[in-house]
């Protein structure tokens, strides 16, 4: 069973479960910027959380399988089109041989899922096929699908069409988010002024924005550091900010140690959200305690847990 | 951190991390090795100064995560760092190899011979690995080759980039943004993908570098 790239879209690869446990040896995370829409996706066709699948960055591809088979549209709200026709996101589709699903434009957020039953193949590197670009390995050659391509499904499922995701299960990808926040370690490099500036601003993202990091704009944060601290571990939803004043937003492909200073971690329960901002989109970041969040993580996941039971392994 | 008391205090960092503070890379990486025996923790990244191990806050609560950590350092014994053996690296200094050379130069006032020969002149150690794949931090630089990150990072390093800053020398493996000086490049290859050990250079590895362009003394 295969589906034929007609295009490949602005980036779409496939992720499939972060590769935790490596970071020591300078490997990152990798696997869905916004797991819980994958999650979400991989639901309606009958995979886990976390089993291979697409992600879709802006623009989508377009694509034509060979085999029945069922997949489903999870994430940021784009123009999909079965042979030409509208067709809704958050539902299984039953695809019949020579059909062609096309991706379009999405109005808000950045990134869509693409789930087909039994999952996407992929190579398989350091356990998982989370594709890492910077290092062009997992998925399908470590790259962005392209013209040409074909992707192999694993195994056909048992999925069926018609199944839906709940209206209330459907997550809002807001166009302003604003993200739950924990004090990074360099926290008190800020004094008052550049804390309020941090959490009362109205930050950017820049053009400089993939899955590695983001670059804020819209502020810039005077820093007391003298760019010589040494390199401390970094995660996805730290937010590091070299003398320059415009923070990065670390994203799941980022690196796994910096040397700027670590202003602000994004917490879990709300790190899904940064793989759907877009250059130009807007942010805030809100102030909270360890065990607030954590509070706010189990809240998210019981909500989830009911539709996706193992939520736990995507969020 | 040197010579700070036994056991450190952790710290939250983050709703999911937690960061302890050490004396030095070599103490972090013999810390990190230990944590990572003692289980539980989905992550355990030694940094040059610190460790930081991240848990699942969706199962532990933070403060539990904190007792749990701060019970293990007091009980824990680290283990020597084993030798890991010496490597010459060859570099080309300069010119679109080395883009920030010049301007280092500047700097510290030294023309680019001496600052050739103070970095050939080291002996460096493998601190840590860390940021992406095969990227190595070397520790050994002369005091009188350190200088700051830049203020804003490059979009754009070529792999094999050798860079210096602060007391480090790092060397890129990737293709990649990144926040150092540039002072050469190498042909020699930090991460041998999808070999059975990808990674040549260990923490522990003494290197020492090589010009490419310099005379060999005969």
């Amino acid at each position: 069973m295969t589906a034929s790239v007609l295009r490949g879209g602005t980036q779409t690869t496939v992720q499939a479960v972060p590769r935790t446990g490596l970071r020591h040896l300078g490997i990152p995370a990798s696997g869905p910027a916004d797991g819980l829409s994958m999650a979400l996706a991989n639901r309606l066709v009958g995979n886990a959380a976390v089993a291979p699948a697409l992600e879709i960055t802006l623009y989508g591809p377009r694509l034509r399988v060979d085999a029945d088979v069922c997949i489903a549209v999870t994430g940021a709200p784009a123009a999909v089109r079965l042979n030409g026709e509208p067709v809704p996101m958050h539902a299984s589709l039953g695809l019949r041989p020579g059909d062609v699903l096309d991706i379009g434009a999405m109005a808000t957020g950045a990134r869509c899922y693409l789930a087909v039953e039994g999952g996407v193949s992929g190579a398989s590197e350091f356990g998982s096929t989370s594709t890492y670009l910077p290092a062009s390995f997992g998925g399908l050659e470590g790259r962005a699908l392209r013209e040409g391509d074909r992707i192999d499904f694993t195994a056909p499922g048992t999925a069926t069409s018609g199944a839906r995701t709940p209206p209330d299960r459907r997550p809002a990808i807001p166009a302003k988010p604003a993200l739950r926040c924990c004090d990074g370690p360099d926290a008190g490099l800020l004094d008052g002024t550049e804390r309020d500036r941090l959490y009362g601003g109205r930050w950017r993202v820049s053009q400089r924005a993939d899955r590695m990091g983001l670059e804020l704009a819209g502020e810039r944060l005077a820093v007391g550091s003298t760019g010589r601290m040494s390199s401390a571990p970094v995660f996805p939803g730290s937010l590091q900010c070299p003398e320059s004043g415009s923070p990065y937003l670390l994203c799941v492909d980022a690196q796994t140690t910096g040397g700027y200073p670590q202003l602000l971690q994004v917490a879990r329960c709300d790190r899904h959200l940064i793989g759907q901002l877009r250059p130009g989109g807007a942010l805030r970041f809100l102030s909270r305690t360890a065990e607030q969040a954590a509070l706010e993580l189990r809240e998210k996941l019981d909500f989830f847990r009911d539709w996706v039971p193992d939520i736990d392994d995507a969020l | 951190m040197s010579g700070a008391a036994w056991p450190p205090g952790a710290a939250p960092c983050g709703d999911d991390q937690l960061r302890v503070p050490v004396a030095d890379a070599a103490q972090a990486q013999a810390l990190a090795s230990t944590l990572r025996t003692s289980g539980g923790w989905l992550d355990v990244v030694p940094g040059l100064e610190c460790v930081v191990v991240r848990y699942d806050t969706a199962v532990i609560d933070p403060p539990v995560a904190l007792a749990r950590l701060q019970s293990l350092l007091e009980d824990l014994s680290l283990p020597a760092v084993p030798d890991a053996g010496r490597v010459e690296i060859p570099v080309r200094y300069g010119g679109d190899a080395g883009p920030d050379l010049a301007i280092l130069c500047r700097r510290l006032g030294i023309p680019k011979s001496e600052l050739i020969r103070r970095h050939t002149g080291a002996t460096f150690r493998v601190a840590m690995h860390g940021f992406t794949p095969g990227f190595a931090y070397l520790e050994g630089l002369p005091d009188t080759l350190q200088v700051p990150r830049l203020a804003a990072p490059r979009q754009t390093v070529a792999a094999g980039s050798v860079a210096i800053a602060g007391q480090w020398c790092g060397l890129y493996a990737l293709n990649g943004p990144g926040g150092w000086p540039l002072i050469g490049h190498t042909p020699f290859e930090l991460f041998a993908r999808g070999q059975p050990d990808p990674f040549p250079l260990k923490p522990g590895t003494m290197v020492v570098f090589r010009d490419i362009d310099g005379v060999v003394p005969s």
